[in-house]
């Protein structure tokens, strides 16, 4: 074990001199903040960053979970709605992924050669997946999109790459909003985005750059953070796969967030939608470090003359638990168990905001809510409210979607809509 | 990496002179507010002067009329104090050797750069000074910052940036201190009061604001422990702290 949380600090820091009793309750958490700040980048980089949230209500460190509940450093608890930013689909600790999972680790995870579950695994994706013929197994989203995008490149001899405005595909240059101008000069330059759902902007690009486009890389529904989630109108889609089919450019689905939670075939198959690409993540192995990158027939000789490799991409640990989670799903119910226990949130939270005198509304998937208030499109309300539900022992990220998993309970959003009631007085008065 | 006046590009020399001549003036200004003894000095009928950098755009000058001292961008003053090129520019108002021209226009020219040196001599004690209250400390560094957002705005380093920033006002608020910026299209200002911004950034006390502003504490870490609080349309106030670090870029460049 290490030393303490303040044991290397500078001495006390101002929120020690001065407590207030939200930074009593993540006395600890701060603490190691503190320590963070001066050895890593900006102390906790990324999504994670606690400015993301809102600093004095949420914990920076997390030491432990089971089921639909986290317990940050200090002892506190939360019901979870974010599931470790979707990755947990049948429960934090459910041993019927774990146990074989660690069952295999024990006997071995990294190889020189892939452990045969990467050839099980690939099987069973293709045979659940509408209309996918291959699966390369990477380990983040970001390894997958970017994956997608070149091998749509390389297969079209075009450059350009069309997105929604404000969708996250992940943290690589090319997609990133690090904007930096050495970027925007090279990766970034070739990527075009429109207004998502915006069938007259898309062709317009189509048109300005004939010839010359690779892929349209979307989400199957459009998630951005900070903002309410839109799902894609039918002419959209229909128009998306128009254009790409006439310009001979590929229709690639990142549906790395969303993975199963909406449908066990694919979210393109709850929207009806035929891309020749599909990125999965997430939740695939309920936790366990693994993303895939699914593809038609078409591009599978392409696809096989990359090369494509990562010290960790074939480890078996994952892909032990990604079997084990697709058998867990189906047997704990699946979207449609996901679906009700969303619609039991969604119904409960936009009755009580109403009746606290709020225009607050869910949108996105049953399965994948986000809240926000009509009247408030610079989301002080929003902080408000997930403020005041941490303090009351829900996790509800602020300005990012929530997740549905199969652990939680019928109990667990009675308790969360009973902290909601007290929430929406407190935002009320 | 520090980097050298002559390592600049050409429209990063001249965006480094207009910073350190909108900030001499802006903290000027700021100066005679606060300070009564600088007021005491200030002649009679006031003073109007402008900063003109060849090469750099229009002149800025500050004006000091009825007991009340404002920056502006166009005008007519009693003196130019004009600068050959933006080195010059840069060096003089960083207080170091270089070359610089009064014209004067009207009468009581010199009385205006008398005061101006003078004010822009208080400005900087009072920046620096550890006797200074508090209140004043903490306001002067938010002007020289929120100021110093207005020139780098413009900078072409940050068009890209600029872009997906959304467009709205933030209350920056520290104490009884608050100013209101906001950002549009591709540009930033300091404006007045505005009873609903779209984002809230504020500091706890004066001190977690100088110490901040300063550099002493990290941003990040003041963030994480509660001193410093953002509050509305996250990505509007986390766009403007990437154009503070070009900010903190152009301060940090070696003379």
């Amino acid at each position: 074990m290490g030393n303490g949380p303040g044991e290397q600090s500078e001495g006390p820091s101002k929120a020690k001199q001065g407590q207030s009793r939200a930074e009593k309750r993540f006395e600890t958490s701060i603490a190691y903040f503190e320590r963070a700040a001066k050895v890593i980048p900006g102390g906790i980089y990324g999504s994670k960053s606690p400015g993301f949230l809102v600093p004095g209500h949420f914990p920076y460190y997390l030491s432990h979970a089971k089921g639909s509940r986290i317990v940050d450093v200090d002892g506190n608890e939360f019901i979870d709605y974010l599931c470790g930013y979707g990755s947990q689909i049948v429960g934090y600790g459910n041993p019927a992924v774990d146990e074989p999972a660690l069952a295999q680790a024990r006997k071995g995870d990294l190889l020189n050669q892939p452990h045969p579950v990467m050839v099980e695994l690939a099987e069973r994706l293709v045979g659940l997946v509408d209309g996918m013929d291959w699966a390369v197994f990477v380990k983040n989203g970001t390894d997958a999109t970017t994956l997608a995008t070149s091998i749509a490149r390389a297969d079209t001899g075009k450059q350009i790459i069309i997105a929604a405005e404000g969708a996250y595909h992940g943290a690589a240059n090319w997609c990133s909003t690090n904007v930096f101008p050495v970027f925007t000069q090279a990766e970034q330059r070739d990527v075009r985005y429109f207004p998502y759902n915006d069938v007259a902007a898309l062709e317009a690009l189509f048109r300005q750059h004939r010839e010359k486009i690779a892929c349209v890389i979307l989400t199957p529904y459009h998630h951005p953070t900070y903002k309410p989630q839109q799902l894609p109108t039918p002419e959209f889609i229909a128009t998306v796969e128009r254009l790409c089919h006439s310009e001979g450019a590929y229709f690639i689905m990142d549906d790395i967030r969303a993975n199963f939670r909406l449908s066990m075939k694919g979210s393109h198959s709850f929207f009806g939608a035929h891309p020749e690409m599909i990125t999965m993540g997430k939740a695939l192995a309920n936790g366990y470090p693994l993303s895939v990158l699914l593809g038609t027939e078409g591009l599978k000789k392409t696809a096989s003359s990359f090369f494509i490799t990562g010290t960790y991409w074939m480890s078996a640990v994952p892909m032990i638990a990604a079997m084990a989670t697709l058998d867990e799903m189906e047997r704990l119910g699946g979207t449609e168990r996901l679906a009700q226990l969303g619609r039991m949130l969604k119904e409960g939270l936009e009755s009580l905001g109403r009746e606290a005198g709020f225009s607050a509304r869910i949108s996105g998937p049953l399965a994948i809510p986000y809240l926000t208030f009509d009247e408030d499109p610079d989301l002080f309300l929003n902080q408000r409210f997930c403020a005041a539900m941490a303090d009351r022992g829900v996790f509800m990220h602020p300005h990012h979607n929530w997740f549905i998993s199969l652990a939680h309970t019928e109990e667990d959003i009675a308790q969360t809509l009973e902290a909601a009631r007290g929430a929406f007085a407190e935002l009320r008065d | 990496m520090k980097t050298a006046i002559l390592q600049l590009s050409k429209e990063e020399r001249a965006i480094l002179a207009r910073l350190k001549a909108w900030l001499a003036l802006q903290l000027a200004a700021e100066a005679f507010r606060r300070d009564a003894a600088l007021r005491e000095v200030c002649p009679a009928g006031g003073i109007a002067l402008k900063l003109a950098i060849r090469g750099v755009g229009a002149g800025m000058q500050l004006v000091v009329k009825n007991g009340i001292a404002r920056v502006y961008s166009v005008g007519w003053p009693q003196l130019v104090l004009f600068f050959p090129g933006s080195a010059s520019a840069i060096r003089v108002l960083s207080g170091s050797k270089g070359t610089a021209v009064p014209l004067p226009l009207r009468p009581g020219a010199f009385k205006a750069l008398g005061f101006f040196r003078k004010a822009s001599s208080r400005a900087t004690e009072l920046l620096r000074g550890a006797e200074t209250p508090e209140d004043v400390r903490a306001r002067l560094l938010l002007a020289a910052t929120l100021y110093g957002l207005e020139v780098v705005a413009g900078d072409s380093y940050l068009a890209r940036r600029m872009q997906i920033i959304p467009d709205g006002v933030v209350a920056v608020r520290a104490g009884e201190i608050e100013y209101f910026v906001e950002k549009r299209g591709n540009a930033i200002h300091v404006i007045e009061a505005q009873r609903h911004p779209d984002a809230v950034l504020s500091f706890a006390d004066y001190r977690s604001a100088i110490d901040v502003l300063s550099g002493k504490r990290q941003a990040v870490v003041a963030l994480g422990s509660g001193e410093v609080r953002i509050e509305g349309l996250l990505p509007l106030v986390q766009g403007l702290f990437a154009v503070l670090d070009r900010l903190s870029w152009y301060l940090g460049v070696a003379l």
